[in-house]
């Protein structure tokens, strides 16, 4: 399975990844038009720091996701690939998986839980990845061992 | 080996999951007395709120026990564990298993109170609570919740969306009492009154009232209050009777260990019926709740399957929204003796209400209102007991996140096991 990494030490915290994420999950695609939509896209990795760190975060994507076995709805779940997969149409906005992730990256849009999908519908890749202008983000093999 | 899992709620579900990442082939018998697809009895209020359909009561696919190689058997009931290593069901006869694991949850508990038995009062905790509410909403306006808790409020926030009018008579000083302080209490507390919620607290009821069926419920002050509908919701009671007769212990619920094995070889216990040791506080007690039930039904398949995995302990938590009011409530929101420091941050305009609780520099417990989107991170430095000395007056910042607790990460390595925890390590060089 491949997840996105951030190599802290090139990320300068300008956001490219969070503009290009909010607007990857938008309707329109556009940032021009993506602004005005409602609800507003949300990005779903973050800039975050401490001290001169900083790092931009999203889902892990972990071996064994406390918010899959946190979701009460069956929304949350592990897909073929390995990676952590969100059915919004099963969500009802319990917040449980919220409660479970110990990295804070799953946000609320109105009723739903939102959180990075690695972009699984553009055959692209993850945007935020081909926006980082500092290739501080890459999409990469993941390397763990048996549960 | 031939698996025998009683109850096809969220511990019994999970059992089978992870048995079969073990064993590919063991027999594997679920026995519920629901006759039901797999369903999530959390989300039922939502169902009886209209908020999603029938359909979207299912987490797992229709075809869940034909994919995992188990035989169901459903509509019958366990009636007892026998001592040769069989069970007994309704219809009398008998099965023999190697392993048992008991995840038969728990119901509502049903108060002694008179005229209890009339038509029209109702436990919400099994998808036949919810259809039958919902064919008497016909002949509904107004209900009554008797407990103020989470099953009392999610009843009565359903009602109010059916265009009920609800009235929430709360034996407490405040709703939410076992999960909640009274000052976070108040922000939800407020919010349904705001919304036409009637809530009456410090107050019990005496009576139900009605010939055959419900017409009013007589409170302790000698108010009357007219309503078709009366939702029981003063919490549950684990459904052990089963085990009577035999030498698994039990208590409040039946008692495992730390490998949520009971006292008899061979039978395990997961879920709302099974007590274990809390995380934080180290008492035996039972967190009846969706992830608990997961996680142990997860552990006690491994270990039926021959895996030695410990379980480190249940959590009290909780997360609910009402009227677009999100909370969660962690650990210790209470803190009673010595020892306790309490940090609070508030926004009486905006909502905003974050309680942190920490004993000897360690989280032990939160309760937060509006802002809930880093509940986990708070709750990974509990769970992990890590000392937070040097992020104390951070705790409550607006900008809290991830990673503010990057340098508690690389101070505690051994705490941090997760590969997930390596990776952002690795690219932290």
């Amino acid at each position: 399975m491949k997840k996105v990494y951030c190599e802290v030490s090139k990320c300068v915290g300008c956001k490219s990844c969070e503009i290009a994420c909010a607007v990857e999950h938008s309707k329109s695609k556009t940032l021009f038009i993506a602004i005005s939509e409602e609800p507003m896209p949300v990005h779903r990795r973050n800039v975050q720091s401490i001290n001169k760190l900083i790092i931009s975060d999203a889902c892990h994507h972990c071996q064994e996701a406390p918010c899959v076995s946190a979701c009460m709805s069956g929304a949350m779940y592990k897909d073929k690939d390995g990676s952590t997969q969100h059915d919004e149409e099963k969500c009802v906005g319990c917040w449980m998986c919220i409660m479970a992730c110990p990295f804070g990256t799953i946000s609320r849009r109105k009723k739903l839980a939102i959180k990075c999908d690695l972009c699984k519908d553009n055959v692209k890749g993850p945007m935020c990845v081909i926006s980082c202008p500092t290739k501080a983000l890459s999409l990469k093999d993941v390397q763990r061992g048996e549960l | 080996m031939n698996y025998i899992i009683i109850g096809a709620s969220a511990a019994g579900i999970s059992a089978i999951e992870s048995i079969r990442t073990v064993d590919k082939n063991g027999k594997i018998t679920i026995i519920s007395d629901e006759n039901y697809s797999i369903y999530s009895r959390c989300v039922l209020s939502y169902y009886l709120a209209g908020i999603v359909s029938e359909d979207k009561l299912k987490y797992r696919e229709d075809d869940f026990y034909k994919k995992y190689n188990v035989n169901a058997i459903l509509g019958k009931k366990v009636v007892s564990v026998l001592p040769d290593k069989k069970i007994k069901l309704s219809d009398g006869s008998e099965i023999p298993f190697d392993k048992l694991l008991i995840a038969t949850g728990s119901r509502s508990k049903m108060e002694n109170i008179t005229g209890i038995e009339k038509e029209g009062v109702f436990g919400l905790r099994n998808i036949d609570d919810a259809k039958r509410i919902d064919l008497r909403l016909i002949k509904t306006k107004s209900a009554v919740m008797l407990g103020g808790g989470l099953i009392g409020l999610r009843a009565a926030y359903a009602l109010h969306k059916r265009a009920v009018n609800v009235t929430v008579v709360v034996k407490s000083k405040h709703v939410l009492s076992q999960m909640m302080d009274e000052e976070g209490a108040s922000f939800v507390q407020k919010r349904m009154q705001e919304q036409g919620i009637n809530i009456l607290t410090g107050l019990a009821a005496k009576e139900i009232i009605g010939d055959k069926e419900v017409k009013s419920v007589i409170l302790e002050n000698g108010n009357k209050i007219d309503c078709e509908i009366v939702v029981i919701g003063k919490g549950v009671q684990p459904n052990i009777e089963l085990v009577k007769n035999t030498n698994i212990k039990t208590d409040w619920g039946i008692v495992v260990n730390e490998f949520l094995q009971t006292t008899v070889p061979d039978i395990y216990s997961a879920g709302d019926v099974a007590q274990s040791s809390d995380l934080i506080t180290g008492e035996s007690t039972i967190n009846a709740l969706w992830p608990n039930a997961i996680a142990q039904g997860k552990v006690a398949g491994l270990n039926m399957a021959g895996k030695n995995v410990k379980y480190s302990g249940s959590i009290g938590m909780n997360s609910v929204e009402f009227f677009d009011l999100p909370t969660i409530s962690y650990g210790i929101t209470k803190p009673k003796g010595e020892g306790f420091e309490i940090l609070i941050k508030k926004n009486s305009v905006k909502n905003i209400y974050k309680k942190i609780i920490l004993k000897n520099n360690k989280l032990v417990g939160f309760v937060l209102v509006s802002d809930v989107n880093q509940s986990g991170v708070y709750g990974s430095l509990i769970e992990k007991k890590i000392d937070v000395s040097s992020i104390k007056n951070n705790l409550l910042d607006n900008n809290f996140n991830f990673a503010k607790i990057l340098p508690l990460i690389s101070e505690n390595r051994k705490n941090f096991t997760e590969p997930e925890y390596d990776e952002i390590l690795i690219t932290n060089k």
